[in-house]
C-alpha cells in the first residue's frame, strides 16, 4: 500500500503529529478588522481538523499592528487575543489534530494596509517592485521591537495551549526582505553577506526560543529558492538553494525544531502557488490592491487590459514544471544538511507522490493549502485508498484571487455540480454562526 | 423643542433627534450580525438620541449594497436583531430597522449575481454598475420580501421599519423619471413609477398590522444632473410631493426626507469631495462597474479628480450644508399630515429647534455629526448649541468605510492621529472571543 508512509506519526523534538500531512497556512478575511478572532475562523479550521490532517498551521497571524498583511485575519498581537486562540485550539484538539500558529510580519508586503500605518517596515526603503508597496527602512531599534513582538506572540501561543509556532520566514514577508540578496540593500550588520542578511531571522528564532523555553515546538518556514526575477526580469535572482541550505543549518543551530520549505521572493509568486494566473478573477479583484502600492496606473493596465494581461499571464505561467512536488528537490537538499524534520509545500494532493517523497527521504512531511481547500477531507480519502481525490484541485488559483473580496473557498466551478453548489461550499464557513 | 417626544404612528420617539442610517462593514460576509454592530449602535443608544434608524439591512443578498452588513433576509436573522434591539432598549432608545434593496446600486456585489435588479437594463451612470430590468414576477417577489422582512423586524421586537426609498436604492430606480425606462404598469407616468414603492408600503402594512411604525425615506430632489451633467434632472418637486401624499394614503406613519437620485450625491452627504481619501479607496470599487478606466482617471488622477471635486461641490456654492433639505421638508409638511423628519448635516441645536418651531419638520435625523460626536444630544442637554469639535462635513468617514471601520477620519478634530485611530478602532472593544455555538 503506497500511502503507508503518510500515516506514520511524525516525531519532532517537542511535538508528535499523527500523520505526515499538515494543513499549510491558508487564510481568508474571516475575522474583525482589528484582528479579533471570530467563530468563522473556528469553523474554517475545524473543516481541516475533521478532515484528518495531522496538524494545522494557522492562517497568517500578525505579531503586531504594523506587520499586518490585510485586515480581517485574527492576530496574536496582544494578550486579549489569548482566549480566542485557546478556544480555537481546544476545538481543533477534539479531533486529535495539532495546532501551530504561524507568526508573521508583512514588512512592506502589505496587500491591503490597515489604516494605522502608511508605510511598512523593511530592510530597505525601496517599494516592492511589483505593486509598489511603500517601505520604510527599519532601524535597529525597530528590529529589536519586532523581535520582542515575535517572542511575546510565541509566549501567547503557548499560554493559549497551542502546540507550537511557525516563524514565517518565507514568501516575501519581512524575513525574506532581509534574507534576500535581491531585496536587502542595507549597509549595516543586517545587510551585505548572507550571514548578515540571516541575522534578523536567527535572532528572532533565539528570542522566540528564549520566550517559550526548550520544550515547545518552534519551526521556521523559508523560501529556499527565491526566483526573484521570475516575473519582473530586471530584478536579481535572489537567494539560491545553496544560500538557503546554509541558512537552514544556522536555523537548526539557533534552535528550530523543523524547517518548512517553500519558494518565491514574494507572495503570490509564479512558483508559489504555482499554477494558473486566473485573469477573469484578477480583473474583478486586483483593483482592491491598486491603491496599496504606487504602481497603480502601470498595474491597472497590466492586470486589467488586454493584451497586456495576456502577456503577463504567459510570463507568470511560463515554467512548465509540474505543479505538485515542485519544491521537492529543494527540500531534499535541506534534508541532507540538517537533522531536524523537513516539511515541504507545493501542490501536493496525490498519496503516492507524498509517500514516495517521504520514503526516499526528500522530506518528512508535506503541507497542503489549495489541495485541502478543494478537498477538506483529502487525508480521509487517502485513508480510504484514493491516490488522488475524485475531484482534485486544478491549481486554477481562483481561491487565492478571490480572497481579498470574498470568503476563502474553492472557486473552480468545474469541480462542482453547479455554481449554486460551489457558492454553498464557499458560504459554509459561516455555519454555525457565533 | 428638541427634547419633546415625537409620535411616529404608534411609536413614541423620546426626542426630536434620530440617528440616521449609518454604519460600517461590521458584520460577516454572509449577512450574519456580529457583536461589533451591537457595539456600534449602543454608542448612540447610550448617548440619548430619540431613536436609532439601523444601518441599511438588506432584505435579500442580491439587494445588498456591500458585504458586511447584517441582513434581514431570513428568519434565521431574527435572534441577532432581537439581541440588538434588547440591548438598545436597555437605554430607553427605540430601534427602527431600515429595509433596503439596493437594486443596481451595489458598490461591491456578492459573488452570486452578476447584475443588480432594477427598473431598467441601463447600468448605473456614475460607476457603471450593471442592471437587469425586473420582470413582473420579480417585482412581486421583492415586494413580498419587504413585507417578510418587516414581519421579522416585528417578531424581533424592534420598534418599526423604514423603507429605504431614497438615495438611488431600488424604489428610487422605479420612482425616478431619470432612471425608469419601463413601458409596463411600473413605468411611464408618475402613477406607474410610484406603484412599486406604494405596493411595498401596503404589503408591509398588511404584514405588520396597523399598530406598527412604518416609515419611508424619499429623495425629494433627485437632481441626477448634479451627479453627471448629461443626465436628466429626475423627478420634479411637484412629483415628489405627490408621491408623499400617496405614501400617506398607503399607510406610511412618517416620511424621511433626503436628497439625491444616487448615493453618494453632492446633496447627500453634502460637503467635501476628499480626493486624497478617494485615491486610497475608490480602487476597491473599480471593478464593480464598467466605467473602470474613466473612473480610474476621474477619481484617482490629478487634475481630473480635482476637477470632479470642483463639480461635486458646486451645488453647495449657494447652500449651507446644515439644513440643506429643509426647504423640501417644509414643502412635504404642507402636503401631508403625518410627521416629517429630515436629514442633512444637522448639528446645531438652535438650527434644529428653529426648524421644528417654524414647522419645516417634526424632527431631524443625523449621521455624520453623530459619527463625529456620538454624544451630541448630551451636549445639547448641557446647553451647548454645537459640539466643541463639530463635524466638518469632510466626508472622510464615507469614503473610508469600504476598506476601514466606519469612523471620523478628520484628523483636525483630534489631538493626534493616534487618538483618531484609537477612536476608529474602539468599536471593536469588548467584542468577546466566540463561545461554543450550540
Amino acid at each position: 500500500m503506497s500511502a503507508e508512509a503518510i500515516f506514520q506519526p511524525l516525531r519532532f523534538r517537542n511535538l508528535e503529529i499523527k500523520n505526515r500531512v499538515l494543513r499549510s497556512n491558508v487564510a481568508g478575511r474571516l475575522d474583525d478588522y482589528d484582528g479579533g478572532g471570530t467563530q468563522t475562523r473556528i469553523n474554517w479550521e475545524l473543516k481541516f481538523a475533521r478532515g484528518g490532517v495531522g496538524a494545522i498551521v494557522s492562517s497568517w497571524t500578525a505579531v503586531d499592528e504594523r506587520g499586518k498583511i490585510v485586515p480581517g485575519f485574527a492576530g496574536i498581537e496582544r494578550d486579549e487575543r489569548i482566549p480566542f486562540w485557546r478556544e480555537l485550539g481546544e476545538r481543533v484538539h477534539e479531533h486529535d489534530c495539532k495546532f501551530i500558529v504561524q507568526l508573521a510580519h508583512a514588512g512592506r508586503q502589505r496587500d491591503v494596509p490597515t489604516v494605522t500605518f502608511a508605510k511598512g517596515l523593511s530592510s530597505t526603503d525601496k517599494p516592492d517592485p511589483l505593486h509598489g508597496f511603500e517601505a520604510e527602512r527599519a532601524t535597529t531599534a525597530d528590529l529589536e521591537e519586532i523581535k520582542r513582538s515575535f517572542a511575546s506572540a510565541a509566549r501567547r501561543a503557548r499560554e493559549a495551549g497551542l502546540d507550537g509556532v511557525e516563524i514565517h520566514g518565507a514568501n516575501g514577508y519581512i524575513f525574506t526582505q532581509f534574507l534576500s540578496s535581491a531585496i536587502n540593500d542595507r549597509q549595516d550588520s543586517y545587510g551585505g553577506t548572507l550571514e548578515n542578511r540571516a541575522r534578523f531571522l536567527l535572532e528572532t528564532v533565539r528570542a522566540v526560543r528564549g520566550a517559550v523555553g526548550h520544550d515547545f515546538h518552534v519551526q521556521v518556514k523559508i523560501s529556499t529558492t527565491e526566483h526573484a526575477d521570475a516575473f519582473l526580469p530586471w530584478l536579481g535572482k535572489g537567494n539560491t538553494i545553496d544560500d538557503s541550505v546554509q541558512v537552514c543549518r544556522w536555523l537548526e543551530e539557533a534552535g528550530a525544531d523543523a524547517i518548512h520549505v517553500s519558494s518565491g521572493s514574494t507572495f503570490p509568486h509564479p512558483e508559489n502557488p504555482a499554477g494558473e494566473f486566473s485573469l477573469e478573477d484578477m480583473v474583478r479583484t486586483y483593483d482592491v490592491m491598486l491603491s496599496s502600492g504606487v504602481h497603480t496606473f502601470r498595474n491597472y493596465l497590466m492586470f486589467r487590459l488586454w493584451p497586456a494581461n495576456q502577456v503577463m499571464k504567459r510570463r507568470w505561467e511560463r515554467d512548465p514544471a509540474e505543479v505538485p512536488g515542485r519544491c521537492l528537490p529543494d527540500s531534499e537538499a535541506v534534508k541532507r544538511a540538517v537533522a531536524i524534520p523537513v516539511i515541504v509545500t507545493g501542490g501536493f494532493q496525490q498519496a503516492s507522490l507524498i509517500a514516495g517523497a517521504i520514503e526516499r527521504g526528500a522530506c518528512d512531511a508535506v503541507s497542503i493549502a489549495r489541495g485541502l481547500v478543494a478537498n477538506n477531507d483529502l487525508v480521509e480519502l487517502f485513508r480510504q485508498g484514493h491516490d488522488l481525490p475524485p475531484r482534485p484541485c486544478t491549481y486554477c488559483n481562483k481561491c487565492l484571487y478571490n480572497v481579498l473580496e470574498h470568503p476563502i473557498g474553492c472557486y473552480d466551478e468545474s469541480r462542482f455540480a453547479s455554481r449554486e453548489e460551489m457558492i454553498e461550499q464557499v458560504m459554509s464557513v459561516y455555519t454555525p454562526a457565533a | 423643542m428638541i427634547f419633546e417626544p415625537l409620535e411616529l404612528g404608534v411609536l413614541t420617539v423620546r426626542n426630536r433627534i434620530l440617528r440616521s442610517s449609518v454604519g460600517g462593514r461590521f458584520d460577516n460576509y454572509d449577512g450574519s450580525g456580529t457583536p461589533v454592530r451591537i457595539n456600534w449602535d449602543l454608542r448612540f443608544a447610550r448617548s440619548g438620541v430619540g431613536a436609532i434608524i439601523s444601518s441599511n439591512a438588506p432584505i435579500h443578498p442580491r439587494g445588498a449594497i456591500v458585504p458586511g452588513y447584517a441582513h434581514i433576509d431570513s428568519d434565521d436573522t431574527i435572534p441577532f436583531w432581537r439581541e440588538l434591539g434588547t440591548r438598545v432598549h436597555e437605554h430607553g432608545c427605540p430601534y427602527i430597522l431600515q429595509l433596503v434593496h439596493a437594486g443596481r446600486e451595489r458598490i461591491l456585489p456578492f459573488l452570486q449575481w452578476e447584475k443588480g435588479l432594477s427598473s431598467t437594463n441601463e447600468a448605473e451612470p456614475l460607476n457603471g454598475f450593471p442592471a437587469q430590468a425586473m420582470t413582473l414576477a420579480e417585482i412581486q417577489e421583492v415586494v413580498e420580501m419587504f413585507a417578510a422582512a418587516a414581519r421579522r423586524a416585528q417578531e424581533a421586537s424592534l420598534d418599526g421599519v423604514e423603507v429605504a426609498g431614497a438615495n438611488g436604492m431600488l424604489p428610487t430606480q422605479f420612482l425616478s423619471s431619470g432612471i425608469n425606462d419601463r413601458r409596463d404598469a411600473y413605468g411611464g407616468p408618475l402613477e406607474n413609477r410610484a406603484r412599486f414603492g406604494l405596493e411595498i408600503v401596503r404589503a408591509i402594512r398588511k404584514a405588520v398590522g396597523p399598530d406598527y411604525c412604518v416609515g419611508y425615506k424619499i429623495s425629494i430632489q433627485e437632481r441626477l444632473d448634479e451627479l453627471l451633467p448629461w443626465l436628466p434632472k429626475g423627478n420634479t418637486l411637484e412629483e415628489s410631493l405627490q408621491m408623499c401624499r400617496w405614501l400617506e394614503e398607503a399607510g406610511a406613519d412618517y416620511l424621511h426626507v433626503s436628497a439625491g437620485g444616487g448615493f453618494p450625491h453632492p446633496r447627500n452627504p453634502a460637503g467635501e469631495f476628499p480626493a486624497a481619501q478617494i485615491v486610497k479607496t475608490y480602487d476597491t470599487m473599480l471593478s464593480s462597474g464598467k466605467h473602470t478606466f474613466r473612473n480610474y482617471l476621474t477619481f484617482r488622477t490629478p487634475p481630473f479628480n480635482r476637477a470632479f471635486g470642483w463639480w461635486w461641490t458646486r451645488p453647495l456654492r449657494d447652500r449651507e450644508v446644515e439644513g440643506i433639505n429643509l426647504g423640501e421638508s417644509r414643502a412635504v409638511k404642507q402636503v401631508v399630515s403625518i410627521p416629517v423628519v429630515v436629514t442633512g448635516g444637522f448639528q446645531t441645536a438652535s438650527v434644529i429647534a428653529r426648524a421644528i418651531e417654524r414647522g419645516d419638520c417634526d424632527g431631524v435625523t443625523i449621521a455624520r455629526p453623530l459619527v463625529a460626536n456620538p454624544d451630541l444630544v448630551r451636549h445639547f442637554e448641557q446647553g451647548l448649541d454645537r459640539a466643541p469639535r463639530p463635524c466638518t462635513y469632510c466626508n472622510k468617514c464615507l469614503f473610508s468605510f469600504v476598506e476601514h471601520p466606519l469612523a471620523c477620519y478628520e484628523e483636525a478634530r483630534f489631538d493626534s492621529r493616534e487618538e483618531m485611530l484609537r477612536e476608529a478602532l474602539s468599536v471593536y472593544e469588548g467584542v468577546e472571543a466566540p463561545s461554543e455555538a450550540a
